[in-house]
């Protein structure tokens, strides 16, 4: 059998909406245990709500059916590998479990509100009192210090305070955001490595540590040259759209076809030569103005509208594969359905299939890398809501089946959303 | 947590890296292994060094190859060394240095480092422990292993791309280099996971990261909306519309409970019994008219005085920050986010930090090597006498 990287590492993972659970997936990928602890009465937000406005969300079919949160594409994307466990934490006897758990787990994880944790008498020092050598790691969106530590974000907040949205942008335009929520995965594939970090620090010296991210700082750890040009030389950047800071021409021009783009990056003389070339416009290289960069630059709206007047009755891809094979890079502004279909992405087996049973079966993205010994894969699907709650209680937190009915009684483990009215943060 | 601070943090103490890698991502992923502790040995070609250093912004505009803020910015907490990987005599010191390593962080061309002498399989043998992670466009195999890329073509083809921007407009690029960072953060995890692995007994492994994948990652939104609801997600306005405030921009983000307080604070409290704008689907639906409402009362209002108010009343709104807000922000002050860094030519200015504290021990932050500057500590501890590396410097070797 192939390894597992992770083996044997239990993750208690109170994480919701995208940047931990994300996280979490990829240490379950790996191999690790993962335990996701949930409440009926406030769901992670990604499984959407327990009655869906119409065309709210992202269901199979765009139909949410009788269990939406179990069908929440949000949430499927981003949970499988784990699983599912239902506990009220506003309860004392959902708390007690949770601590039983932590008890025998490596890492426990949570994203609420910083402050939250220690509230539910489930902070990094009660923690401690269950297992001394607990890694516990809050991703807040602030910090856990700090006049904003108890401020809220989304992905696309962080991109403003972070200082991406600054510098994004079409030119001479306002600032603006991406399409994604950038800092969410970003945060993710940052903090599976900062996990690891204190699991080996702990290996090695026996302590456990309390880690305690900021997803904002992550997200400005990725802007360094830009914070650099200020702090050296008091520049403060404004958005250049889709051109490039030093090489030109680079931009994105239309293509044949609907909503058809490619983009294109010339990253030397020698390139430009070979792209004037493809172009069947030879007169182009031969042009001294335009044979260096300054030149090229200074020139760049002429040049671009010269490709985007060759590229627009083009075939995108055959376009791609035609400059590529002269060397110069550029890539199709790749739709949804194309995303499936790319020769790379496929090749690599970037696409995996899971079977769901309230979901269907559907692919999901893989993970951003891979390792030749050790590569991980789809191993269960997102769990239901509440899947798990009676195995994990027994198995885990090694209850008998007397308390774990009494759990039920209490309502402590209930897995029934529709019994709940919503809870507002 | 408590304020006081005591000992550095230094997680992977004893973990040693060997950098072959230039440019963003697998210098980023090495920074943070440096951070924590970890030896980091750079290796650079000779002569023009690791291909950030001629990349601005520059110290005063003034392009040195010791000055570039790219560069200092990637490569705090390394040693560095030169060394001619295409020189028989350099891959003879690569070989020492890959017996010595844990972890080899490496971005050439797929293949090269096999030409070299140095692939996976020439590095299993000689130190079977050793973790090879590459980091390149596209990964080491498929079609377009060998193509051409850049952060724009990337998010092209990740399918970020697509997705960013207005709709009526071409796609717009996420500003800086954010698929090489990405893959910079993917390479320091997986390489995380595959030492851990080894560490619990299993071998040394082959790592290959895509900046393509990263970015494929990434975006999210474009592949699960067709592969449920079998449509291509397109452009569409901000998930937190971006108003104009007196001196800047705020991101403007709530929710149905929220929208009495929304209401309160823009000083039009009538507005909650509007029936144009009475839930989401209506707001969305009488956008325009709501936006010149929202706009004309913002335009006289500072923008982190809006932040904060929002804040306050539990609206997540954000503030567009420059790199000035960001070093102004209370909150990275409180949390002291910003960390001087000395540089023997580029004198001392603020570093974003390490973003993430780590109990109550420091992160310590060291400036990036001159290009060689431990030329002679790191070859005379793998036992090169001061006389055979007068020899490999006259060679063109180091």
């Amino acid at each position: 059998m192939t390894p597992r990287a992770l083996a044997g590492l239990r993750v208690l993972d109170g994480t919701q909406v995208w940047a931990g659970p994300t996280c979490t997936k990829l240490l379950g990928d790996m191999g690790a245990e993962v335990i996701k602890v949930e409440s009926a009465r406030r769901l992670d937000v990604a499984r959407g709500e327990v009655n869906p406005r119409s065309g709210a969300g992202i269901y199979p079919d765009g139909d949410p059916q009788e269990r939406p949160w179990n069908r929440a594409g949000l949430y499927n994307d981003r949970n499988r590998n784990k699983r599912n466990i239902c506990l009220d934490l506003t309860h004392p006897r959902g708390v007690d479990a949770f601590k039983r758990l932590a008890a025998k787990s490596d890492v426990v994880t949570e994203s609420f509100r910083s402050g939250v944790m220690e509230r539910f008498g489930l902070g990094y020092d009660d923690l401690r009192q269950v297992r001394d050598d607990i890694i516990m790691v809050s991703l807040s969106s602030q910090g856990a210090t700090g006049p904003e530590r108890a401020y809220g974000s989304f992905g696309a907040t962080l991109e403003q305070t972070a200082g991406i949205a600054s510098m994004t942008g079409y030119r001479g335009g306002d600032p603006t955001t991406s399409g994604t929520f950038f800092p969410d995965p970003v945060v993710a594939v940052f903090s599976v490595g900062c996990i690891l970090a204190a699991v080996r620090q702990r290996d090695r010296t026996g302590r456990g540590t309390y880690l305690d991210l900021s997803q904002r700082e992550v997200t400005t750890s990725i802007v360094g040259e830009m914070v650099m040009d200020y702090t050296m030389n008091g520049r403060r950047w404004e958005p250049i759209g889709n051109r490039h800071r030093v090489f030109a021409p680079q931009g994105v021009y239309p293509c044949a076809g609907d909503d058809m783009w490619i983009a294109i990056t010339v990253r030397s003389d020698a390139e430009w030569a070979a792209l004037a070339r493809v172009m069947g416009r030879p007169e182009l290289a031969e042009d001294p103005r335009l044979a260096g960069v300054l030149g090229r630059r200074a020139e760049h709206d002429r040049l671009d509208a010269t490709i985007a007047e060759w590229t627009c009755q083009r075939d995108a891809y055959a376009t791609m594969r035609e400059l590529q094979a002269a060397g110069v890079a550029a890539g199709v502004a790749t739709q949804g359905h194309q995303l499936f279909e790319d020769p790379q992405l496929v090749a690599r087996g970037f696409w995996e299939e899971v079977d769901h049973p309230e979901a269907g079966r559907h692919p999901y993205l893989s993970r951003p890398f891979k390792l030749s010994k050790t590569p991980g894969g789809t191993y269960s699907y997102a769990p239901l809501l509440g899947e798990h709650t009676e195995v994990v209680l027994r198995e885990v937190a090694g209850m008998s089946d007397e308390e774990i009915r009494e759990l039920t009684e209490l309502g402590v483990t209930s897995n029934d959303p529709t019994a709940f009215a919503p809870v507002e943060d | 947590m408590g304020a006081f601070v005591t000992d550095r943090a230094v997680p992977l103490e004893g973990v040693k890296v060997l950098e072959l890698a230039e440019g963003v991502a697998g210098p980023f992923a090495g920074k943070m292994m440096g951070a924590m502790g970890a030896d980091v040995i750079k290796v650079e070609p000779p002569g023009r060094g690791d291909a950030a250093r001629a990349f601005p912004p520059f110290l005063d505009d003034a392009p040195h190859p010791e000055t570039s803020g790219l560069f200092l910015y990637l490569n705090t907490n390394k040693r560095g060394v030169t060394l001619d990987l295409a020189h028989p005599s350099g891959r003879e010191l690569a070989r020492r240095l890959v017996g010595w390593a844990d972890v080899i962080v490496e971005s050439s061309a797929p293949g090269r480092l096999a030409e070299w002498g140095l692939g996976y399989e020439a590095i299993a043998p000689l130190n079977p422990g050793a973790i090879l992670v590459s980091v390149t466009p596209f990964g080491q195999d498929g079609p377009y292993r060998d193509y051409q890329s850049s952060d724009l073509v990337a998010l092209a083809l990740g399918g970020l791309l697509y997705i960013t921007g207005d709709p009526d407009r071409e796609p717009l690029k996420l500003g800086g280099q954010p698929s090489e960072y990405f893959a910079g953060l993917a390479a320091f995890s997986a390489a995380m996971v595959a030492l851990h692995h080894r560490d619990a007994g299993g071998e040394g492994q082959h790592v290959d990261v895509s900046v393509l994948e990263g970015i494929a990652t990434a975006q999210m939104y474009a592949g699960l909306n067709y592969a449920y609801l079998h449509e291509n997600r397109r452009r569409q306005n901000a998930f937190a519309p971006m108003f104009r405030a007196k001196d800047g921009h705020v991101g403007v983000m709530y929710r149905q409970p929220n929208w009495p307080t929304f209401c309160e604070m823009i000083g039009h409290p009538e507005l909650v019994r509007d029936e144009r704008f009475r839930d989401v689907a209506a707001r969305r639906d009488h956008a325009g008219e709501l936006n010149a409402i929202v706009a004309e009362w913002m335009a006289s209002q500072p923008k982190e005085e809006l932040y904060h108010r929002a804040q306050a009343a539990r609206m997540p709104f954000g503030y567009i920050c420059d790199a000035r807000d960001l070093i102004e922000s209370p909150q990275y002050g409180a949390r002291g986010y910003f960390q001087e860094i000395d540089h023997p030519l580029a004198g001392r200015h603020l570093y974003p930090g390490m973003p993430i504290h780590w109990g109550h021990e420091r992160w310590e932050l060291h400036g990036a090597p001159l290009l060689g500057a431990h030329n002679a500590e790191v070859y005379g501890g793998l036992g090169v006498s001061g006389e055979e590396l007068a020899v490999l410097r006259a060679c063109g070797a180091i």
